[in-house]
């Protein structure tokens, strides 16, 4: 499924696309925002700014947090993407970014890391904004030793924020070991919100790669069993929202830098709104039991945004003890 | 086999191994699957010796900033590796027993996949890369991921290796040396036409 062509907001007025597309930000944002923004604006070449598009949070206390997807090319997409990024923090204030994997696309050297991460995403670097990286087909798992990816050392790890708890996996390689550690650290987990990402996803309409039915099968019941009400995956060179599985909201947001345009198979049944005509990234605010995301392209525009709540995870099974009475 | 009757086999080696009475020597092996997995395990073993004994001579990487200590370091374990086993050849940990034993795993897993799902992890494998072993994986092509349900058929490895699809072949991978330990050639089945 594809959405509607959405006109580039360099060819609108800023305020006017977002009225249009249901983002009023900048009508309700604090005046300190929007007086940085007209200051912005006022000096901003021509072009698209992203900033028109975004949503405000709509929480006064919130974790706030952007996602993107196989995003190390280096090339001028990567880049135009990390400056919507930042634009869309003037309104959207996120304090995190989670990267769905092939960080650092071809070579590694030391060259690449500052051309495909360090200068796309300098100005947000540069505020100290942490990245939470997972690793793609693409990446050295020593990418894990890098520092401002956040790993610790660990091809998986977990994190929390504020009571939110994400879990960092690494897709590529789900052995026993890292199995046996996804099992006790979901089981162990007491928050509301456990969020789940890592590169190939459970269930896409790629044309391409498609479903990932093998780690499907392993992960699946662990998330079901224990909680998991959201999870991010890459790969896909595209953005999709799936249809919730079995109550599970699924979002592949891999267009952070490269496009596989048209490849989103048309009449997928698990498509709740499908984006593959150009680059992409999310926003997502957690309040309480609400999840809000928005999904905005490489252009400015705002191409996908609703609310998720969180599951309820299954009651434990009753006791040997209370079997018996 | 299943992971259960691997297991098993695995433990009813040291059973009839260390049973009361010694086997006549031209016995065949009692569980000649179990063995294969056995050797396999103990050359493993001594793999993981030698790579601890190259991390004991290059500078410990911890957590840094910089780039060029995160790619630096990799390859400099992974010289050291190559220096200390410079002789290494095909076959030295894999072992022809367990070769055959993958192979049979490996075709078995691909029989029971749909041709999509066959199709979907072939277009994945770096296509005509040449693998030796002690040559650095390059890091322009991408690791193919390893399919979750096979993974699960083959015995454990500790942290330091990983199977991996290169072409038609399944390689030990040394994860932080990024080097190819060991190359089991021609058992991944070509995709059904």
């Amino acid at each position: 499924m594809k959405t509607a062509s959405l006109p580039r907001s360099a060819s609108i007025p800023a305020f006017l696309l977002a009225l249009l597309l249901g983002g009023a930000a900048p009508l309700t944002s604090s005046s300190s925002t929007l007086a940085a923004q007209a200051a912005a604006r006022a000096t901003a070449k021509v072009g698209p700014n992203a900033a028109a598009a975004t949503i405000a949070p709509k929480a006064g206390k919130s974790v706030r947090f952007a996602v993107i997807g196989d995003t190390g090319t280096g090339g001028s997409a990567q880049y135009e993407v990390g400056e919507r990024l930042n634009e869309s923090r003037t309104v959207f204030p996120f304090e995190f970014v989670l990267m769905l994997g092939d960080n650092i696309y071809g070579g590694e050297r030391p060259q690449d890391f500052i051309k495909k991460f360090e200068r796309p995403y300098k100005v947000l670097l540069d505020l100290k904004i942490p990245f939470y990286a997972s690793l793609g087909n693409h990446d050295d798992p020593n990418q894990r030793f890098y520092k401002p990816f956040n790993m610790g050392g660990q091809r998986f790890y977990t994190f929390e924020k504020d009571g939110v708890r994400f879990f960092a996996l690494d897709s590529n390689y789900m052995d026993q070991t890292q199995q046996d550690w996804i099992e006790k650290e979901l089981s162990t987990s007491k928050n509301t919100w456990k969020i789940a990402y890592f590169h190939h996803p459970l269930y896409s309409s790629g044309a391409r790669h498609g479903s990932e039915a093998d780690l499907r099968t392993v992960l699946e019941p662990l998330f079901l069993k224990h909680g998991v009400s959201v999870v991010f995956s890459g790969h896909e060179h595209f953005y999709e929202r799936l249809k919730p599985q079995k109550g599970i909201t699924y979002f592949t947001s891999g267009g952070g830098a490269k496009l596989r345009e048209g490849n989103i198979r048309v009449g997928s049944a698990m498509t709740a709104k499908g984006f593959d005509t150009d680059r992409s990234y999310m926003l997502i605010e957690i309040a309480d039991k609400t999840m809000h995301f928005q999904t905005l392209s490489r252009t400015g525009t705002l191409v996908d945004s609703g609310s998720v709540q969180a599951v309820t995870p299954p009651a434990p099974p009753p006791s040997s003890d209370a079997a018996v009475r | 086999m299943t992971p259960v009757a691997l297991t098993l086999a695995i433990l009813l080696v040291p059973v009839v191994m260390s049973g009361p009475s010694a086997p006549a020597p031209q016995a065949a092996p009692a569980n000649p699957i179990g063995t294969a997995v056995l050797g396999f395990k103990e050359r493993v073993a001594g793999y993981v010796k030698v790579h601890n004994d190259a991390e004991s001579k290059v500078p410990k990487l911890t957590q840094t900033n910089d780039p060029a200590q995160v790619t630096g370091r990799g390859a400099a374990l992974g010289a050291m590796i190559k220096s200390l086993r410079p002789a290494a050849k095909e076959g030295d940990v894999f072992g022809a027993a367990f070769r055959r034993v993958l192979e049979r795993e490996v075709r078995k897993d691909f029989q029971q996949r749909p041709a999509a799902d066959r199709k979907a992890l072939i277009h994945e494998l770096p296509a005509n890369m040449k693998v030796a072993v002690n040559m650095t994986y390059p890091t322009e092509l991408p690791l193919a991921t390893f399919p979750a349900r096979l993974l699960s058929k083959l015995p454990d490895l500790p942290p330091e290796l990983e199977y991996r699809i290169v072409g038609y072949h399944i390689v030990l991978r040394d994860v932080t040396a990024n080097i190819v330990v060991d190359v089991a050639r021609n058992i991944v089945p070509t995709i059904p036409s």
